[in-house]
């Protein structure tokens, strides 16, 4: 299974490239790869369920024992309330498999697309191949 | 002490204070312009209950946008009729958002959106209609506008703050309102949407809101700037009525901010778990 995780990490770096429409945020600028989708397999150690965005923290693995903090950055917790997410759809101690715009310069932390949980139960658009629209609102 | 002295005493003791009152407030300050309210009886004024969402994304002025995208991509922005100078400010923002370098002041939380842009906010909106006043209250911010309609006018000594001073009536079920008193971008802490879009503090607005069909609000803004724009600017927003039931939550923006503006470079951070930059 360890060479499962090193595949996924690897992923992280090689990719595969798609096109699609920039993450929405609060801010602008910091530093996602809009063009680029890395999956991503951990286990969720926090929902941030606050404003002014929400953020998946995931812990992942890469297979020789070193274990990263991922930051996934989605929508406000208003708007993603209002399309029935909860604090408790990320669930500490889940595994998870994510999508995400990954940052340009390589520091771990991206914009959330998809993600899929080891029950089979997606969060996203996980079956169409990038979802931007998962992202929350309009910046302002 | 006779009961007649005692009403005496009572009355001087009020007289007094609310003498020393009066001349407080008359020593410290302009009085407010006295006027007498006049306001359109409830049943005659429209219905604009529920949620309502901006339209289109946030580019301002959508009708005169050239480049594909949003505020934040490289190659959108609008054409206001500027004078030579302040189309040269826009241009400096420009070239600053397309480095990713054009701060947002509003990502640091804390000051309102101000007058235009509170039109221009996503998430969403609640009009509040009273005979004397509405209030525009927006999720986004959070932000509360005020329109005063019980017939008072316009300070003449108004000062600039972010959203200015609204005063108005009702024509029918549109409302009409002016806006003065807006600050704009001199203290470049406003600007009216992230493409580097500013207006100065010479900024004054007819503005008129009406619902065109059941569900969407019209917003059409006549905006005048003698110190930037070489003609009224006239700019329309719409906004669409939400599914029945939705509600409207905090937006403490600094509850959980992990994008501040770096003050220095004008650069969005995103700040890691841990509170440090990855984005240096």
């Amino acid at each position: 299974m360890k060479s499962v995780y090193k595949l996924m990490f690897g992923l992280a770096i090689t990719a595969f490239l798609i096109s699609v429409q920039p993450a929405s945020s609060h801010h602008s600028g910091a530093g996602f790869n809009s063009g680029k989708v890395i999956e991503l397999k951990g286990t969720v150690k926090e929902f941030q369920f606050k404003n002014p965005h929400t953020w998946i923290q995931v812990m992942v693995d890469d297979g020789n024992g070193k274990v990263t903090e991922w930051s996934l950055e989605w929508g406000s917790p208003n708007s993603l309330g209002r399309q029935g997410y909860r604090p408790s759809t990320f669930p500490a101690g889940a595994k998870v498999t994510v999508r995400l715009n990954p940052m340009r310069n390589g520091e771990p932390a991206g914009g959330f697309i998809a993600a899929r949980f080891d029950d089979g139960t997606t969060i996203g658009r996980w079956d169409e191949k990038v979802s931007p629209s998962a992202a929350g609102p309009a910046a302002p | 002490m006779s009961r007649r002295a005692k009403i005496i005493l009572v009355g001087l003791t009020i007289a007094l204070f609310t003498a020393s009152g009066l001349s407080f407030a008359q020593g410290r300050g302009q009085q407010q312009p006295s006027y007498t309210p006049t306001v359109t009886p409830f049943d005659k004024l429209p219905d604009w209950s529920g949620a309502w969402q901006m339209m289109g994304g946030t580019v301002f002025d959508r009708a005169t946008q050239t480049g594909q995208g949003g505020a934040i991509d490289a190659g959108v922005r609008e054409h206001p009729p500027y004078t030579p100078e302040w189309e040269k400010i826009y241009q400096s923002h420009l070239e600053l958002r397309d480095k990713s370098r054009f701060p947002d002041v509003f990502t640091n939380c804390g000051v309102p959106s101000g007058f235009p842009r509170t039109f221009n906010l996503p998430d969403p909106y609640e009009f509040v209609i009273r005979p004397e006043e509405t209030w525009i209250l927006a999720e986004n911010g959070p932000n509360v506008f005020r329109i005063y309609t019980d017939g008072r006018k316009h300070l003449d000594d108004q000062w600039e703050t972010y959203s200015g001073d609204s005063v108005g009536h009702w024509e029918g079920d549109t409302l009409v309102f002016t806006t003065i008193g807006v600050k704009g971008y001199r203290d470049k802490d406003m600007i009216l949407d992230r493409t580097g879009l500013v207006l100065s503090d010479k900024t004054r607005a007819t503005t008129r809101i009406r619902k065109i069909n059941d569900n969407t609000l019209e917003v059409v803004m006549t905006i005048e700037d003698s110190k930037a724009l070489t003609k009224p600017w006239v700019v329309t927003k719409q906004f669409r009525k939400m599914p029945q039931g939705t509600r409207l939550y905090d937006y403490g923006c600094a509850e959980n901010n992990r994008n501040p503006v770096d003050e220095k470079s004008g650069k969005t951070l995103l700040l890691g778990p841990d509170g440090k930059p990855l984005n240096d």
